[in-house]
């Protein structure tokens, strides 16, 4: 049988990617975010997973406004980069598990997640950004990506997505398999990026979510999108896939390390659980 | 008490709901577009014509050609997509908040923790 043997949530963004292309890793801007993922690489590095499941959200790089996926599931052995705009950074495609992802599919549809099921899947930083800081291997087990609609309103609810952790657990412990499992989201912590309010960020309030993720969940479970939007800024509400993570792992976690940064335009957070259940 | 956004204003925010969305289709259409490289190659070469192939207004093409993002926002625009945009004239993300927010470039720099020794690392 599968298991989750642990859970990661980190922001993401386009600006980590460039610094890390840049090799600004020491730049004193940069060289505190690296160093706080120093111990969660050393971690990973060690627990070796076997599979990757990533809940993330593409940034209209794989999806467009004509048919906006709310949940998509990339279910083939190898997901490409996608061109945000920019042209391609020099990192290979990812592997991905095809087997393990039509398992997933089955097992989330029975259980209720209907997610559109894609055979191509690019992926974009919301992916790719923070994973070559995770770990110097390229890359270290197959990845499974699961992306959300956080942006074009009405979005899934925080407890939709607190529920489709417990259902990916659900999907995992169901496979015959006995693959040991990483589960990743991404996205956040607090910034905007539009409008009059652009540039905010809210570092006692990333703290206070992080707080509360790892002992009271269900706080942000009830919270609603305006009020992420009010306390982040309007595109930290993305911030609530974490929530997914945090159900995977069961009612009790470990937390392993945590480290946060806010330099320039987004509230830089990492935190990583191993399951605490008996 | 819903959880699902239902247009509670946000200062200083523009919410990208669904009629944010039905609205700045066009614009948002022609932006995704650009992560085609031949297609940014067009669109460098001969913006007006790129932006006329795509359906765009002659409103929507003045506010790309004056780079007014906060105008590209008012009309739908989504930032997501409209930072490819950016990217194709040379544009990057903080040189667009800047004049979203009406500073320059430096007067924006200036407000960030890091420019003002003030982003302090929290462990716990």
């Amino acid at each position: 049988m599968a298991r989750i043997v642990g859970g990661v949530g980190c922001s993401h963004a386009p600006s980590i990617a460039h610094s890390f292309d840049r090799g600004l890793q020491n730049d004193p801007v940069w060289a505190p975010l690296y160093k706080g993922y120093e111990p969660a690489k050393a971690w990973l590095d060690k627990l070796k997973p076997d599979l990757i499941v990533a809940v993330y959200n593409d940034h209209m790089n794989r999806f467009f406004f004509d048919a906006y996926p709310t949940f998509a599931l990339g279910v083939s052995d190898k997901h490409p980069q996608a061109d945000e705009g920019w042209g391609k950074r020099d990192l290979p495609d990812l592997p991905g598990d095809a087997e393990f992802s039509w398992h997933l599919a089955q097992s989330l549809v029975e259980d209720e997640f209907d997610p559109t099921i894609c055979q191509e899947m690019t992926v974009d930083h919301g992916i790719l950004s923070i994973l070559p800081l995770l770990t110097d291997n390229r890359w270290p087990a197959p990845l499974v990506p699961f992306a959300a609609n956080v942006i074009q309103h009405p979005l899934p609810t925080p407890k939709r997505f607190f529920h489709l952790g417990q259902a990916i657990r659900r999907a995992v412990e169901s496979y015959p398999k006995d693959l040991r499992v990483l589960v990743v989201a991404t996205g956040g912590m607090s910034h905007q990026l539009h409008g009059d309010r652009f540039g905010f960020m809210n570092p006692d309030w990333d703290n206070e979510f992080l707080d509360l993720l790892e002992h009271d969940p269900q706080k942000l479970v009830n919270l609603r999108h305006h009020d992420y939007m009010e306390r982040g800024g309007a595109e930290s509400v993305e911030m609530i896939m974490w929530l997914a993570m945090r159900a995977a792992l069961g009612e009790k976690v470990r937390r392993i390390h945590r480290h946060y940064y806010a330099p320039m335009l987004t509230g830089y957070g990492l935190i990583v659980f191993e399951g605490a259940d008996a | 008490m819903t959880a699902t956004y239902r247009g509670t204003p946000i200062a200083g925010t523009t919410v990208f709901t669904g009629a944010r969305s039905r609205q700045g289709y066009r614009i948002n259409k022609f932006a995704m577009s650009l992560t085609d490289p031949s297609k940014r190659d067009a669109f460098r070469a001969d913006e007006r014509g790129y932006m006329t192939s795509c359906g765009l207004t002659e409103a929507e093409m003045d506010l790309v050609a004056k780079r007014d993002w906060k105008g590209l926002v008012a009309a739908g625009g989504n930032i997501y997509v409209l930072i490819k945009v950016g990217g194709s004239v040379g544009q990057n993300l903080l040189q667009m908040g800047a004049q979203m927010r009406g500073q320059s470039f430096e007067e924006f720099m200036q407000s960030r923790p890091a420019r003002q020794g003030a982003a302090i690392e929290r462990k716990n």
